[in-house]
């Protein structure tokens, strides 16, 4: 090796401590692993962002048992070798007392069992998973609704608003997310009485849906299709599919909750449908009508989804939490998350029912009119799947 | 160097390894060792990758194609009844019934992936070029579809989980160690002799008696046999992944600290898997912004990316066969150079 390339290398790591070491007393610092780079980046940015705004609202309010909050932010690439680094980064060498992070499963658990096995409760605003924190352990909980609720809730939404009967079911199989989506979303439309017409997969990154399309138009006609998608493919597929004729409404989940959307598909997104966590509008609810502004004030964007206002509302629960545990040890702050009842979330109520670490919550149905989002409806489903 | 001064300059080398892994975990943080595990375990994988591609000069895009293979053998092995249970609960009974340990699991793994590149090498390893480059990538895709549709057995696209975290700094280092050696011993012989006279001039190589396809295989297969180790190592220190983790992305990282190392030497290999794991560690906790008090920079997520890659063109320019080239570290002056 050259020496100047010695003298480079030598300089950045140099620098890399530096930056470790710098590090305040009189805060409480609350790790906040996100992929905001990479194939996730479109739902996890917008989560960071709604959460440093709570942060400031928090802090600007005097903070947490007389403290300053502040979050120890890692960009962790979409890449679960990264991820692993990061968790024992933040509890090996930041040593923070709780930490929240993530909209998807296989992220959560790449860090899991470092948190699990190290004692320090983790929150995933935006991971639905319903079947995280049995796979993972006590210290995993999630500040969204299961799979299991929204696909129930598109289920009943197809059967009821759109009234379909008959559902053709395409899915992505590349992931667990969209898997179970699909999984959930037929046992609950079959269970009220709809039937499956058939079903087609694809792989996250494909970029023509030829085959698919044709199937779908050579069997019969289906009343919807439900495409259980991640955020980076929906707008193609719906493109090519109005391109291709078919105009009968696309349901889908969370997954299609990003202006790639809109962006992508332009015209084609109209008529279609899916189940999230919040209608981001100026014409929603007073909470996120609040949020929106704010948002915006701070951004200078409007919030991308809903994941934005998962972030700002899994950090107003931490500090809840640490509030009522009274301290900063992680196994009180777990107790106190685990007895969270009623916490006035803006993405709706947040209880934890005794044992169960997913909590209880509404789901929002959006659909696309013109170009542009509306309130569907908001769903309570009355038959959910079992994780 | 003679044969009793190799055999001692090993025997030193695996003693400072052994006490350097001995002491590390007390020097520094569970977080460093993770990065010198991740370091290990990316050793093994692109030493191996180098056997084939560097010293045969059959360019494999197939490599992680191994590793997943490795992966998944050893999860399914090592995974507990109870995991077996509720993970994969359609695994067939002389499979469910068994719970292998760590070292066992993890030689089996290997060896199906040994099975596995006879198999495919044998018709793939009579193509050169960028034939080869492009069969291999091949079964790459077959390996990921496989994986992706055997759901009783991978449980398909969700993420293979709860496989016991067993990847230990011990662990991870005595295989690196393992496969340095096996590796030197192979290359720096006969068998080794033949793969570069294969690589440089293969009618050459033909002309003077040397078969193509055996030494092609062989190395294709001894890398494959490392790729499944490895791949096990990998499983067993994240303890779940998906078909996504071994696919092009991984590919691609492997064969750049290969390519930024030197092809042609296995000190390159462990070079460029330490340049890179090093610049990356590096670059991602500088972008998360500095602050000297006086002036600060703001975080700047992905430029990590932009730099390594920017790094990366310019050893490419400026050293086009890698850091380390053809060339080997010796033990400075009392062992000579090895030259290919």
């Amino acid at each position: 090796m050259r020496p100047e390339m010695r003298f480079a290398i030598g300089l950045a790591l140099a620098a890399g401590l530096a930056t470790s070491a710098y590090a305040a007393d009189d805060t409480i610092k609350i790790g906040a692993p996100f992929n905001v780079t990479g194939a996730l980046s479109s739902l996890d940015a917008p989560a960071l962002n709604g959460a440093k705004l709570k942060l400031k609202e928090i802090n600007d309010a005097g903070g947490v048992l007389g403290k300053k909050l502040e979050l120890v932010i890692y960009d962790t690439k979409t890449d679960p070798t990264v991820i692993a680094s990061v968790a024992s980064q933040l509890i090996n060498q930041d040593k923070v007392p709780v930490a929240f992070g993530f909209t998807d499963s296989d992220s959560v658990l790449a860090l899991g069992p470092i948190f699990q096995q190290a004692g320090v409760p983790f929150i995933t605003p935006g991971a639905t998973s319903p079947k995280l924190p049995e796979q993972i352990g006590d210290q995993v909980f999630l500040a969204c609704f299961g799979d299991n609720v929204q696909a129930a809730a598109g289920a009943e939404f197809v059967a009821g608003k759109l009234a379909g009967k008959n559902v053709y079911l395409l899915r992505d199989n590349s992931t667990e997310y969209t898997t179970l989506l699909a999984k959930y979303f037929e046992e609950a439309f079959t269970h009220n009485g709809g039937t499956i017409i058939g079903r087609d997969d694809y792989k996250s990154g494909d970029k023509t849906f030829t085959a698919q399309i044709t199937k779908i138009k050579a069997g019969a006609k289906p009343d919807v299709v439900y495409v259980s998608a991640m955020p980076d493919d929906i707008g193609l597929i719906v493109k090519q599919m109005r391109q291709a004729g078919i105009t009968q409404p696309i349901v889908g989940g969370d997954g299609y909750d990003t202006p790639l959307l809109t962006q992508v598909g332009g015209k084609a997104s109209n008529d279609v449908y899916y189940s999230t966590h919040a209608y981001m509008a100026a014409d929603s609810t007073p909470g996120i009508q609040k949020f929106y502004t704010d948002y915006k004030a701070a951004y200078g964007m409007d919030p991308e989804n809903a994941f934005a206002a998962l972030g700002y509302d899994t950090l107003g629960l931490i500090a809840d939490a640490i509030t009522r545990a009274g301290s900063t040890d992680p196994a009180k702050i777990r107790d106190a998350i685990a007895a969270t009842d009623g916490f006035a979330g803006i993405t709706g109520s947040i209880t934890f029912p005794k044992d169960v670490r997913v909590p209880a919550k509404t789901v929002t149905m959006i659909g696309v009119k013109d170009e542009k989002l509306f309130l569907a409806g908001e769903v309570k489903p009355t038959f959910i799947p079992a994780p | 160097m003679s044969r009793a001064a190799a055999f001692v300059a090993t025997i030193v080398a695996v003693a400072v390894v052994a006490g350097l892994v001995a002491i590390l975990p007390q020097l520094v943080n569970d977080y460093i060792v993770r990065v010198v595990i991740v370091m290990c375990i990316s050793g093994v994988l692109v030493a191996s990758m180098g056997l084939g591609n560097g010293f045969t000069g059959v360019f494999s895009l197939g490599h992680v194609g191994f590793v997943a293979v490795g992966a998944y053998v050893s999860g399914i092995l090592s995974l507990s009844q109870a995991a077996k249970h509720s993970y994969l609960p359609d695994l067939p009974g002389w499979l469910s019934g068994i719970t292998l340990p760590f070292l066992p699991a993890t030689i089996v793994a290997g060896l199906v992936c040994v099975v596995l590149a006879l198999v495919v090498g044998a018709p793939l390893m009579r193509l050169s070029g960028y034939f080869v480059s492009v069969a291999t990538l091949g079964f790459l895709i077959i390996v990921n579809v496989v994986l992706i549709n055997a759901v009783d057995f991978t449980r398909g696209a969700r993420t293979f989980t709860g496989v016991p975290l067993e990847t230990t700094l011990r662990w991870a280092a005595g295989w690196l160690v393992v496969t340095v050696i096996v590796l030197a011993r192979v290359v720096y012989s006969p068998t080794g002799r033949r793969y570069l006279s294969v690589r440089e001039d293969v009618i050459a190589a033909r002309a003077v008696g040397i078969k193509v396809l055996p030494a092609r295989l062989s190395a294709f297969t001894l890398g494959a046999f490392f790729a499944g180790v490895g791949g096990s190592l990998y499983g067993h220190y994240l303890g779940s992944f998906s078909p996504a983790s071994f696919y092009m992305a991984y590919t691609f990282a492997l064969i750049s600290m290969l390519v930024i190392g030197g092809m042609q030497s296995i000190s390159g290999a462990l070079v460029g898997v330490v340049v890179v794991t090093v610049l990356s560690e590096v670059l991602r906790n500088l972008e998360r912004g500095l602050d000297f008090g006086a002036f600060a920079i703001p975080p700047l997520y992905g430029a990590s990316q932009i730099v390594l890659g920017i790094i990366f063109i310019l050893i490419m320019i400026f050293r086009p066969s890698g850091i380390m080239g053809d060339r080997e570290f010796g033990l400075g002056r009392f062992v000579k150079r090895k030259r290919a």
